[in-house]
């Protein structure tokens, strides 16, 4: 089963954007860029101040990669799914309700902040600013391995669940009480991954997965999700060289 | 696509530590909702819900182990190379509330993967686990991605757990949002005020058709199709329109090769809240029309057990179509407009050998399962 890659958008320490407006890709450790309203969108958007820190990061990312697949603009809802690996989910914002619940023994509870004490409160959140009417939900492995929701994707897209689906990992630093629980890299990384060969011109390249469940790119197999990004710009980088040859 | 069947099913909730229990509980039209004891609810819009009893934690762990560990012990052997797929919502969040309350606690309990780390050493699995998280959907699309696994060729077994509990942080939420119920839930009743919180956990093991055969193991029912459909309309509440539940429902049909009167009955979400209802009333009677199924509900007994939801009800599923019977709906009395006919306060017989079972959440997402008769075991 092989896929395209049409997208890929992400927000971490050194900044946020889409793959066609970057040559390089590289995922280190440190604060975030704050992320505005005017991040995700030109137009008005009330929802945006009402959002945790965790939605308005993967929100942010899940825009760029539409963006750059060409798909952030719509007028009738959409069969896109979103799937997103996660290791803390919306730890930090579990923390910030609970701690209005202490005070006077619920009284104060917020229930602003409840509705975000889902892990996939903003993936609902993505679906409703850009109509996205696919599956949605969050992944939380064990394992280091960040290609989790990438393989979840491209199954979905072979059992002829989806036709296009967002995929890829958001996670703010882990709160400090929880410091215990292990330390991830901040940031929001999504690629949109479509079936339809329409695109192919288009497209960074193939994404397929083998009999043993491992994924690959273009032919060969894909080590990690910063890899990955890292092959996409540089297939890209490889097919304008092409075209401007010719 | 391969066939894939359900080979063993378990359940923990507040009817009892196993299926059987349970099954027997929602038959008599017995009720697991009373007084919360565990924290102060003096404070909320409710005091009530549907706990377990003698669930307590031990030592710095979470409920989740205790409750996990009364789980594992009603589950079959499940073979070493299984995928190990978790559904839930907030795992082991009363770790968290003991922490920010400063009470000693394990925080790595609160991590959404921490369960399936500790049934995977427990069971002794080499294969790999995830958690799944979709709200109150969570199990539902946990068991469709388990069973699109094993279609796919991806996975020969996948063993489902899911589990929720009733805490503090999860009463207090939906206290604040002003959808509890000051009386035990009424699905589909005209006069719900709300849901009313539950806890429990269920285990599934979904098998290629073949290796189950090659295995010589139960065939208690299979999973023919499923569909899951954002609403791309609410955060909190479902589409007045129904429009994600009634894609998901046609998914779950195309798939399944059924036409809607091939389906025996509907396990339907039937939170109690007035909006749930109202959707999925809509959505049964557009997609089913003047077919007349028997809809049920059963968290008017074992209230909303939020991410073990979808597994506990695809359990009891498998129950309905083994006797041919689906249980009464706790708390229903007066019937809500299109509930008429459909929802019973007495349990109904029914004839046929598919069943959908439905389940939506918060983020707008709906799912849908379809399954069908096994053989009893």
């Amino acid at each position: 089963m092989k896929a395209l890659i049409t997208g890929i958008g992400w927000v971490n320490s050194t900044g946020m954007g889409c793959g066609r407006e970057h040559s390089r890709f590289e995922m280190p450790p440190g604060r975030l860029p704050r992320i505005t309203r005017k991040s995700i969108s030109e137009e008005p958007y009330q929802r945006f101040g009402r959002m945790d820190s965790f939605s308005r990061l993967g929100l942010a990312a899940i825009a760029f990669a539409l963006k750059d697949a060409n798909l952030d603009t719509w007028t009738r809802k959409r069969n896109i799914s979103i799937i997103a690996s996660t290791v803390h989910g919306c730890l930090g914002t579990d923390v910030s309700y609970f701690d209005t619940v202490i005070p006077q023994e619920g009284r104060l509870a917020s229930p602003n902040l409840f509705a975000y004490t889902l892990p996939n409160s903003f993936l609902g959140e993505a679906a409703i600013h850009f109509g996205l009417t696919g599956s949605s939900y969050t992944i939380s492995s064990p394992s280091a391995s960040k290609l989790q929701s990438l393989r979840m994707a491209i199954i979905s897209l072979d059992g002829g669940e989806s036709e296009k689906v967002l995929s890829g990992v958001c996670d703010l630093e882990s709160p400090d009480l929880f410091a215990k629980t292990g330390k991830e890299i901040p940031g929001a990384l999504f690629f949109m991954i479509e079936k339809s060969s329409k695109k192919i011109g288009t497209a960074y390249g193939e994404v397929g997965l083998d009999r043993k469940g491992m994924l690959n790119f273009n032919g060969s197999k894909v080590e990690d999700i910063v890899n990955l990004v890292r092959r996409c710009l540089t297939a890209k980088h490889a097919k304008v060289k092409g075209l401007t040859a010719k | 696509m391969r066939e894939v069947w359900i080979t063993d099913a378990a359940a923990v909730t507040p009817l009892g530590d196993s299926l059987n229990q349970l099954w027997q509980g929602l038959l008599a039209g017995q009720s697991s909702i009373g007084p919360v004891l565990r924290f102060p609810v003096d404070n909320y819009c409710a005091g009530i819900a549907a706990c377990i009893e003698d669930l307590s934690p031990t030592a710095d762990r979470s409920m989740t182990h205790t409750l996990l560990e009364r789980l594992i012990m009603q589950v079959d052997r499940v073979p070493p190379d299984s995928l190990l797929i978790t559904a839930t919502t907030k795992s082991g969040i009363d770790n968290l509330e003991r922490i920010r309350l400063g009470i000693s606690a394990d925080s790595r309990d609160v991590q959404l993967s921490r369960a399936a780390e500790t049934i995977s050493r427990r069971l002794g699995l080499i294969g790999e686990s995830m958690n799944i998280s979709a709200a109150c959907a969570s199990s539902t699309i946990a068991i469709a991605q388990g069973a699109a696994m094993i279609a796919a060729g991806r996975a020969e077994v996948v063993m489902i757990f899911c589990m929720d509990l009733v805490t503090e942080f999860v009463f207090s939420g939906f206290s604040c949002l002003g959808a509890l119920s000051p009386t035990p839930c009424r699905p589909f009743d005209r006069n719900r005020s709300g849901l009313t919180l539950g806890e429990g956990a269920a285990g599934l093991l979904l098998m290629s058709a073949e290796r189950a055969r090659r295995e010589r193991r139960a065939r208690l029912g299979t999973i023919l199709g499923w569909g899951a459909v954002n609403d791309a309309s609410h955060i909190t509440a479902p589409a007045k329109n129904a429009c994600g539940l009634i894609r998901a429902i046609h998914l779950a049909l195309k798939m399944s090769a059924r036409r809607s009167r091939d389906i025996a009955a509907i396990c339907a979400h039937g939170t109690g809240t007035v909006y749930n209802d109202l959707m999925e009333l809509k959505a049964f009677n557009q997609v089913f029309g003047d077919h007349n199924i028997p809809v049920y509900s059963v968290k008017g007994a074992i209230g909303h057990t939020l991410g073990a939801a979808g597994g506990i009800e695809v359990a009891l599923s498998l129950q309905s179509l083994s006797n041919q019977v689906v249980p009464p709906t706790v708390g229903f009395d007066t019937p809500e407009k299109g509930a008429q006919g459909s929802v019973s306060s007495k349990p109904a017989d029914i004839s046929g050998d598919c069943l959908l079972t439905t389940n939506s959440g918060f983020g707008g997402i709906n799912a849908a399962i379809i399954l069908k008769k096994g053989q009893k075991p």
